[in-house]
């Protein structure tokens, strides 16, 4: 399958009486967008009001509660269109050409539940940890209507999100792009026939599939209804993936890091050159015990079916899911597979402590993307979108953790894709 | 839904026992601590209960909620090593996460037991959104 990618070089994004693109300028009609975003069932029902607000690089800005992050991209050729499931139907997406407004992000804010969401500083020390304060973000504060339950709240938002970002996308389809990148991966015996000697290498591709608040989707499916189950890497590219994911900000994989996913970026990097880059395994970590099992089982089964030498392995989330993470190392290194994981830590304040909620001496090959649990102090900012009261009950928060002038004392999980374990933050080394 | 007959809920989450009582065998541990719902379920373990959900379900961290459900089975099917660990890891990584010092209000309260709720929903395959209907949960 092959899948072009346009990317098209967004340097500002200014509100405007049109949505459209020009000289690397975004420019969007709050008024369209939304009209758009309200031609949707549950938007309707559950969303009061949308405000939108812009928040660059640099400025003295605080973004919180984030709900969820996307990146807005169009198709313009091919079978299906972006986000298949939920704004477009479930044609199999992954090949043609798709352009991408590079730069520019869509980011939902709302209080679903009052004690897990995240925080984006723009500016600061706290803009050091996050990947979204290096975007021109598209903020919309989503206001629910009176008597509205979280779970209604939660799926309107979502909605709401993925339709703006595909409105918004649409800017960019008879844009010329600054660059376009090709991804192509292989039938099975067409890349052992044309790379014979490099290892064949898989990406296990974790999902946070807990229970309501905890999902994330597959072409619009639930994912803790799936099996582990084959995916086409530029699948995920054009929105086959999408979160669902209300809690733990710092490791939560928005729908942003699932479409521009850094594991799946560096194998094609090397595909056809230190490896063959054969495709992706997509499974779940459900909390009933023999979900884990039967997933578990079944991605080393496809891998071996595949007769992969090597899997990475990509985690999301806290505790339970490490010990799918495990479970999917162990198996699969037991039947020759190198294994390479992915995760982050909850190592204490003072990073001391066992990072993970489960081990096993197979995990011998392990990529960190931080200690969640590290202090940090976030300096006032002038200008807050969305609302702070919850600051002290969110994760890595306290008693006291939003002090009187503005300032937060908290752990690094307050901040969103702070210790992102796809390796999608700068919390590691390369 | 699964297996009714073959599980028991340990938990000391009230919503929990609201609406799945008319449904499963539940163990309601009213005074209870999230730390107590382990200690309750790794002694089962360790005298040959199967463990049937993640005792770390979620991503509510065991400093934040005060809220833990956990299904075991009913019959006793001899030690399980691997569940005798992974109910001990749980307890260690419970004792690492300090106390927040955080005063909850209902509201916050009654979102930790829908979590909580939800969380045990997804693993039993349960309608937790049907299952609402009869419990008094926040909205806007």
């Amino acid at each position: 399958m092959k899948l072009e990618l346009g990317f098209i070089k967004i340097n500002d994004v200014q509100f405007s009486n049109e949505c459209a693109v020009k000289d690397g300028i975004l420019y969007v009609n709050p008024e369209d967008v939304k009209a758009f975003v309200y031609d949707h069932d549950d938007c309707k029902a559950y969303i009061k009001s949308i405000n939108f607000d812009i928040a660059k690089p640099g400025e003295s800005v605080r973004i919180t509660p984030v709900k969820d992050v996307i990146e807005p991209r169009v198709k313009v050729e091919g079978p299906g269109g972006l986000f298949p499931g939920f704004v477009a139907n479930v044609d199999t997406v992954g090949s043609g050409r798709t352009h991408v407004l590079k730069g520019a992000a869509v980011v939902t804010a709302g209080k679903i539940v009052g004690f897990q969401e995240g925080i984006i500083d723009m500016s600061g020390p706290g803009a050091q940890y996050t990947p979204f304060s290096k975007t021109l973000n598209i903020v919309m504060v989503c206001e629910p209507v009176e008597g509205t339950k979280q779970h209604d709240y939660e799926r309107a938002v979502r909605y709401a999100g993925l339709r703006a970002a595909s409105f918004i996308g649409g800017a960019g389809k008879a844009v010329e792009p600054d660059e376009v990148k090709t991804y192509e991966t292989l039938g099975i015996k067409e890349g052992i026939e044309k790379y014979p000697n490099l290892p064949r290498v898989g990406y296990i591709h974790m999902l946070q599939t807990q229970g309501l608040l905890h999902d994330t989707y597959v072409y619009g499916v639930d994912a803790k209804k799936i099996v582990a189950t084959l995916l086409n890497p530029t699948e995920t590219m054009d929105g086959a993936i999408l979160s669902g994911n209300c809690v733990s900000a710092c490791d939560k994989n928005t729908t942003y890091h699932h479409l521009n996913n850094p594991v799946v970026a560096e194998l094609f990097e090397e595909h056809g050159k230190s490896l063959n880059y054969v495709c992706n395994i997509i499974t779940n970590e459900n909390v009933y015990l023999a979900d884990k099992q039967r997933s578990s089982d079944w991605a080393a089964k496809l891998a071996k079916l595949l007769d992969l030498d090597a899997v990475l392995v990509s985690e999301e989330g806290f505790g339970n899911p490490d010990a799918d993470l495990i479970m999917n190392c162990v198996k699969n290194e037991k039947q020759g597979i190198k294994t390479v994981l992915i995760t982050d830590e909850y190592a204490g304040q003072d990073g001391k402590s066992q990072g993970l909620a489960d081990s096993d001496p197979l995990a011998d090959a392990v990529v960190t993307g931080g200690n969640a649990n590290m202090p940090i102090v976030l300096p006032p900012m002038d200008k807050v979108i969305g609302m702070l009261d919850y600051v002290d009950y969110c994760s890595g928060g306290h008693a006291g953790s939003l002090r009187p002038d503005g300032s937060i004392e908290a752990e690094l999980q307050i901040i969103t894709g702070a210790t992102n374990e796809m390796g999608f933050n700068c919390m590691s080394a390369r | 839904m699964k297996l009714p007959h073959r599980i028991r809920i340990i938990t000391n989450n009230p919503l929990v026992n609201t609406v799945l009582s008319d449904w499963y065998k539940v163990e309601f541990h009213e005074d209870a601590s999230y730390r107590d719902i382990l200690v309750m379920v790794r002694d089962m373990v360790y005298n040959g209960y199967e463990l049937m959900t993640h005792p770390m379900a979620g991503s509510v961290k065991p400093n934040e909620t005060m809220y833990k459900s956990i299904v075991v089975g009913t019959d006793l099917i001899g030690t399980n090593l691997e569940h005798c660990n992974l109910m001990m890891n749980a307890l260690i990584t419970c004792d690492k996460f300090k106390p927040l010092g955080v005063v909850y209000s209902d509201y916050h309260i009654k979102d930790f037991q829908l979590i909580d709720y939800t969380l045990l929903c997804g693993a039993l395959d349960f309608d937790a959104i049907a299952g609402l209907s009869k419990a008094n949960v926040n909205s806007y």
